[in-house]
């Protein structure tokens, strides 16, 4: 045995413990019964706690759930803003004493025509509306349209505005471990697994998100009261700068999980008060919890009466450049949060969309006029800042510009159809690699045995490899695992066949093997990186579950590699150095 | 030594496949024409949802029905003629059913409810419908309406709403109500469920899958296979010789055309798993084709001078145990499935038993023969180069000939 023999069988052994080691969790997790394994709290308990937490996922077809692809309808939320941009400039018209000047915006086309007697002077105003392009321009008339940077940027929003809304609805539910992505420019993918309730799942798109300001009741201190706060919810304070800078302290109930905290304050509320909860980001740990916040019933408005809201920097000295939002109302809108401003300075004021809290500014003076800015983040990098105030801007947006969201694709898996389909799959799997491993051992007996023990491993360390990397199993997975196993055993018997070939030209054990394997490998290797290349093309291209069949046939192709290259020659060499090859063993 | 095995294949085969090639050229040719004027032209592939777009829904009876009865209902309630078939065995009374149409909305429907709100309610300014989104309808109206009474106009004519929605508007615009009707999906069900009972009928699955998302799909699924079968010309082309390219080409495309017959003549659903599977086939032949390549391009070396015929016939025969074997074996891996599997998964195995068989097929007796052919035309271009009078040089080398 020579040295290189000796890290090779070392690195067998390190890499057959460290997969049983990742499998352990996912043994944890389907030892548990399946409307419990999909609750952290519970996998957490049970899985050992030297063990990794990721563990194999179960695709929507094998454990139910419903799959959903959802278009924004951005070009409406375009054509939308095409409306309102024509009201600004008629506006900004008047407040320039341009006069003698009609704007009309078509919501059939996205397009504003302006029509002024001095073309000349509304000229100069609309050079201020940079986003907007002159399309045509007759006479008395300029027909104008959105550039296309300010419609791409609209779209944009108006996505990361659904997902919002999605999101926040989804986690209202307490479904775990959902899916919510962008795909494509206007497409939203929502997977919901375990969970089977479709008509509830339409809820998503069913209204459009409802933005609304409250006033928080910092002055309540029944929470403290509370004795019996439920395990995991915690009593923290806020601190801030109240009315007369008098410092005020306000009480609230932190959890991990938000049911836990929705029940626990379910009719806890004193009269004329409300519970909502609110998330806590944490984007250093990446772990988020949820937060309770009191809101005054009575007082608050609707944030229907928004027009815009942006992002603008701060220029005046000593502040940095530092980015805060800036958020427009219309006529009743002004007078309404005016008002609502008026009377409640140094208190609170929440955002609150669909039940969420969002974040709640203190309220610094009122606010006339119907322009507010909201500044964030007291000492934050600017960079942080600025990811926040264009969330809160997609926020305080849904009020203003909701862009309606239709169904494209939806696929929904019942929950009884996935334990049917486990138990089939996985009996194919078990009898095509049984029939395999049993047709080796006959055929080649030694090298066949040898071979066997390659395929279980080759089986053990793909399914520790998607665990690992929290893929998820689907139906069409399995049969790309199937076939991995196909390319494992081509390889094997290449390598047997030709050791045969070598023994028959007359060569003795010891060369034979080293000729087979070294002839061998790049015939096996050919073929496994052509069906790679294939693999990797499918992935990048394919859709569902063509890509979940792309990523095992990827992964048990390079495990596939190793075992029946590197573990069965390791193997096999062994037992020729010990001279036991000639005795009781064939190719 | 003593040595315990036994040889499937008697080492020293000497099948001459390299004689046959010219009948199974003519063979293969007809076989893949028909397949294709079969795609292409008549019948077509049985497409399923995932690229023609529409519902299938997969329900299992408590009782046992008669399909056909099925799928008169469901025509009766509106949906031409919809696709019934039997998923797994006859005790399990399940059925898949697919619709083409995704919503019960016709245009001519559509203007119908527009004249009706426009009688019944105030102020209807103008009305949108899109064909083919098929189950939204928009109204905007001047002033704000009344939605249960626009529900209800809507519902009279015979079109369950799912909901209405008003979308946000200010004083003095447009108010814009849309209102969703019921999708087929849910039609179906609820029709069915009136027949046979409300606990008769459990709906496994539903699918649901829209023009622009079946469109979409479809692009996808083309695309993957084409840049897949790019992919592996170039990898061939380096590693061995962009003379062996076209023989694997011409393999690859004949495997995926024998799979895509399996699809044409079984009339089973054509859907994004049968695409895995030509993937898949397309993945496995190029493996076979390339380990015979391997062994001719190895032999070329070590018997030099002879025919190139009698060393591909040589390379064939010192690997039929290999390609057995391995057909056999991976056929063996699909058994489970054949066995466990129903619809998509059962189709699957089956394709791909297909794909397998007309996989070793191509390579010995296509893309083998295919090496010899392309030496043959390029040794006859020589010679023709070497025969034109205007040529300058005076003499070829005679290698070219030589070569046989």
């Amino acid at each position: 045995m020579d040295r290189a023999w000796y890290w090779k069988a070392g690195l067998i052994l390190a890499v057959t413990v460290l997969s049983i080691w990742a499998l352990v969790p996912s043994w944890t997790y389907f030892r548990l019964p399946p409307d419990q394994r999909n609750d952290s709290t519970v996998f957490n308990g049970a899985r050992p706690k030297w063990a990794p937490g990721k563990h194999l996922n179960l695709g929507l077809d094998l454990q139910g759930g419903i799959h959903l692809v959802m278009g924004v309808e951005v070009d409406r939320a375009v054509r939308e803003k095409a409306v309102r941009r024509a009201e600004e400039i008629a506006a900004e018209m008047d407040r320039k004493g341009v006069k003698g000047v009609e704007v009309r915006g078509d919501p059939e086309t996205g397009y504003v025509t302006v029509t002024a007697t001095d073309v000349g002077k509304a000229k100069e105003v609309l050079a201020e509306f940079s986003d907007m392009y002159t399309r045509r321009s007759s006479g008395t008339t300029v027909e104008l349209g959105m550039q296309d940077s300010a419609v791409k940027a609209l779209k944009e929003s108006a996505v990361e505005q659904a997902i919002k809304a999605i999101r926040n609805r989804v986690d209202q539910w307490g479904v775990s471990e959902p899916t919510i992505a962008k795909r494509g420019d206007t497409q939203i993918l929502v997977q919901l697994p375990g969970y089977s309730n479709p008509e509830k799942a339409k809820e998503l798109i069913g209204r459009t998100a409802q933005l609304q300001f409250k006033i928080v009741d910092d002055n309540d201190t029944s929470l403290t009261k509370l004795t019996d706060l439920p395990q995991g919810v915690t009593l923290n304070w806020d601190r801030y700068n109240g009315p007369g800078d008098a410092q005020v302290s306000s009480p609230y109930l932190e959890s991990k999980d938000r049911r836990v905290l929705q029940e626990y304050l379910k009719g806890k509320a004193p009269a004329g008060r409300t519970f909502a909860i609110g998330l806590v980001e944490d984007r250093i740990k990446r772990e988020n919890s949820y937060r309770s916040w009191m809101l005054d019933q009575k007082q608050g408005m609707s944030g229907e009466y928004i027009t815009e809201a942006n992002v603008a920097i701060d220029q005046s000295p000593g502040e940095g450049n530092r980015p805060y939002v800036q958020v427009n109302f219309n006529r009743t809108g002004a007078e309404l949060f005016g008002k609502l401003t008026r009377e409640n300075v140094k208190r609170r004021m929440a955002i609150v969309l669909d039940d969420t809290v969002d974040s709640a500014p203190v309220i610094q003076s009122e606010i006339p006029g119907g322009i507010c800015s909201i500044h964030l983040g007291g000492l934050k990098p600017v960079n942080e800042i600025r990811e926040e105030a264009k969330a809160l801007v997609i926020v305080l947006k849904s009020g203003a510009l909701p862009a309606p969201v239709r169904i494209l694709e939806e696929r929904s898996v019942g929950a009884s159809l996935g334990p049917e389909l486990i138990r089939r799959g996985s009996m194919a799997a078990l009898v095509g690699l049984l029939a395999v491993l049993v047709f080796m051992a006959f055929y080649y007996r030694f090298s066949g045995v040898v071979a066997d023990v390659a395929l279980v491993l080759n089986g053990v360390v793909v399914l520790a490899i998607m665990a690992a990397i929290n893929s998820t199993l689907t139906l069409p997975g399995i049969a790309g695992f199937v076939l991995t196993l196909g390319m494992a055993v081509d390889a094997n018997v290449l390598i047997n066949e030709r050791i045969r070939e070598e023994l028959r030209a007359g060569k003795s054990i010891g060369p034979a093997i080293k000729n087979g394997y070294e002839r061998v490998f790049w015939t096996i290797f050919d073929g496994h990186v052509t069906a790679l290349v294939a693999g990797f093309v499918i992935r990048a291209y394919g859709s569902g579950p063509v890509r979940g069949f792309a990523t095992t046939l990827i992964i048990g192709l390079l495990a596939s590699m190793f075992t029946s290259i590197v573990v069965t020659r390791a193997i096999v060499e062994w037992f020729a150095s010990h001279g036991r090859l000639h005795k009781a063993v064939s190719f | 030594m003593e040595m315990k095995y036994f040889d499937l294949i008697k080492s020293g085969t000497t099948h001459d496949f390299v004689k046959y090639r010219r009948v199974a050229v003519v063979v293969s040719l007809i076989v893949n024409a028909l397949v294709l004027l079969g795609v292409l032209v008549w019948p077509g592939l049985n497409y399923g949802v995932d690229f023609a777009g529409g519902t299938e829904m997969q329900i299992h009876f408590k009782k046992s029905v008669d399909p056909g009865e099925i799928r008169d209902l469901i025509s009766h309630v509106g949906f031409g003629e919809p696709t019934v078939q039997r998923y797994g065995n006859e005790a399990d009374n399940q059925f898949l059913i697919r619709v083409e149409r995704i919503a019960l909305l016709t245009p001519e429907k559509a203007r119908q409810i527009e004249d009706s709100v426009r009688q019944t309610l105030q102020g209807l300014q103008s009305f949108r419908f899109d064909p083919e989104v098929g189950d939204k309808l928009d109204f905007f109206f001047k002033q704000p309406v009344d939605e249960n009474a626009l529900k209800a106009t809507v519902e009279k004519l015979g079109s369950p709403v799912k909901e209405v929605r008003k979308l946000v508007a200010r004083e003095g615009e447009a108010q814009e109500y849309t209102v969703i009707t019921q999708g087929t999906g849910d039609k179906i069900g609820s029709a069915l469920r009136e027949k046979y009972g409300q606990d008769q009928v459990e709906v496994v699955r539903t699918d649901y899958v829209g023009p622009q998302v079946g469109k979409q799909l479809r692009i996808d699924g083309i695309l993957a296979v084409v840049y897949a079968i790019g992919m592996i010309l170039i990898y061939v082309g380096f590693r061995f010789d962009f003379r062996f390219s076209p023989g694997v080409v011409i393999a690859l495309v004949h495997d995926a055309i024998i799979t895509l017959g399996f699809f044409l003549v079984s009339r089973h659903e054509f859907n994004l798993t049968s695409v895995t599977v030509i993937l898949t086939v397309v993945g496995y032949s190029v493996n076979d084709t390339i380990v015979i390549y391997d062994r001719i391009r190895e032999n070329a070396k070590k018997h030099k001078g002879r025919a190139l015929r009698d060393i591909v016939n040589l390379s064939i025969n010192e690997m039929l145990g290999r390609t057995i074997l391995t057909s056999g074996a991976t056929a063996l891996s699909l058994l489970g499935l054949l066995f466990y599997g129903v619809g998509t998964i059962w189709d699957f195995a089956a394709a791909m038993l297909v794909g397998i068989i007309s996989g070793t097929y191509s390579t010995w007796y296509i893309a083998s023969p295919m090496t010899i052919w392309l030496e043959e035309h390029a040794d006859q271009r020589k010679a023709i180069a070497a025969a034109q009078p205007k040529a300058k040089k005076p003499e070829q080398p005679p290698r070219a000939a030589a070569a046989r």
